[in-house]
């Protein structure tokens, strides 16, 4: 009876140690499974005070804005170049006047702003003028100290636009509404509502990809056209401050 | 002063009608269309002087109208003009309240014959070219301008016509009838 109690007492169960491994084992298993996402996850919660704080997010800012400027100025470089090759309209260099709206008239049928800079600051007839959201118009007239710009909604304003995503071409009409319409000689052009809007790179009125609108319907097929309606993304009734940017011709 | 500006108010208020158009107040619009202003002027001035210096009187108007508008291929002139011709041969009625609403009324139908005639000039220059259909949106306009210029013609018409009755007869161009009021 003394030998068989001795027996019992000395089993590997018995022993804590042995409890102790055989955690230990299990939990390398776990860790072995879950391919050490618990110690992922522990050092998530541990190193989460030491991230990298407000200070270190604005070098990034800076140092990516910097890039963005730099390959900004080589891209816009190479167009000038191509553009120069291609013989097709460009900016001027001595760029662009800030203006004053001082006279708005943005409804019924004749749509024109007057902005208090004239033949007397530089301003030409032809030059156009951009506004925040994109092209307003073009400078149809000057006197001494002023300039009255035709708006892209006057029924006379007729430019060639550009849709980079089906890299097609078409005419912006303006109405006398606050809608103009968007006209496409090719009936199989697919065109899309939310489309981008931009001045045509073969225009030799303005110079190109000037924002402009924002396809927000399209017609129905009619003859041999397709017609959208264009939402204008410069706003002319609320705009106060616009700047006039010359083309060289 | 006072004597001076009530005597020379025809002249002095024809200066201003090109100031308030180009300051077109936005605080008076309709669906953002602001009232025809040239006619609230043409209005008394025909119905005192009469026809032909209506006539005259449209003709100026519409040249200066047209010189400060950009739109280089429409002009104003024709619309005005007959509207000169026809407030000329309008008669004064004897009721005030008939009266307003009659100033009302002359100009919607005279605010609607302008815009037409606007707009024929429109679909006629684009006719071949985009096709006129794409216009006919803009009728809106019209609609508009003949509400908001029919809706404030009473309260300018009848200010205007009072006013200019004190310098009666001193702006005359054409002394060929006799005005009876």
């Amino acid at each position: 009876m003394v030998d068989i109690r001795r027996i019992s007492t000395n089993r590997w169960w018995h022993r804590k140690k042995n409890w102790g491994l055989l955690i230990f084992l299990l939990f390398l298993i776990f860790v072995r499974i879950s391919k050490g996402s618990l110690y992922k996850d522990l050092y998530f919660l541990i190193s989460k005070p030491f991230w990298p704080g407000q200070f270190q997010r604005e070098v990034l800012t800076k140092s990516f804005e910097q890039e963005s400027f730099i390959k900004l100025k080589q891209l816009e470089k190479d167009n000038k170049r191509l553009r120069e090759l291609l013989s097709l309209q460009r900016l001027s260099d001595s760029e662009s006047i800030s203006a004053t709206v001082i006279s708005r008239k943005t409804g019924s049928w004749w749509r024109q702003i007057v902005l208090n800079k004239g033949a007397k600051d530089g301003v030409e007839v032809g030059s156009f003028v951009v506004g925040p959201g994109g092209l307003l118009g073009r400078v149809n007239n000057t006197s001494l100290y002023t300039s009255s710009v035709t708006l892209l909604t006057s029924p006379e304003s007729k430019v060639g636009i550009w849709i980079e995503r089906v890299q097609s071409h078409g005419l912006l009409v303006g109405l006398g509404n606050n809608m103009p319409k968007v006209i496409f000689y090719n009936k199989e052009i697919e065109i899309e509502v939310g489309d981008f809007v931009l001045s045509s790179p073969a225009s030799t009125l303005l110079p190109p990809n000037i924002p402009i609108g924002i396809i927000q319907s399209v017609d129905a097929e009619l003859k041999a056209q397709k017609t959208a309606n264009l939402l204008l993304l410069a706003k002319p009734q609320a705009i106060d401050w616009v700047q006039i940017l010359k083309v060289s011709i | 002063m006072e004597k001076y500006f009530n005597k020379h108010f025809s002249l002095i208020s024809f200066l201003f009608i090109p100031i308030i158009y180009f300051w077109d107040p936005n605080w008076i619009e309709f669906f953002g269309v602001q009232p025809y202003w040239p006619l609230f002027w043409l209005l008394p001035w025909s119905m005192i002087y009469g026809s032909i210096d209506g006539l005259i009187v449209g003709l100026f108007l519409g040249l200066v109208l047209d010189s400060i508008t950009p739109e280089s291929g429409f002009t104003q002139i024709p619309g005005l003009v007959i509207c000169g011709i026809w407030f000329g041969k309008l008669s004064f009625s004897s009721n005030k309240i008939i009266s307003h609403f009659r100033y009302g009324f002359i100009c919607s139908i005279a605010s609607f014959f302008c815009g037409t005639l606007y707009f024929s000039q429109i679909l006629i220059k684009n006719f071949s070219v985009d096709g006129i259909y794409l216009y006919f949106p803009s009728l809106s306009n019209i609609f508009s301008n003949v509400f908001v210029t029919g809706l404030f013609a009473p309260l300018f018409c009848s200010i205007l016509l009072s006013l200019f009755r004190r310098s009666k007869g001193r702006y005359m161009i054409f002394d060929l009838k006799k005005v009876n009021i």
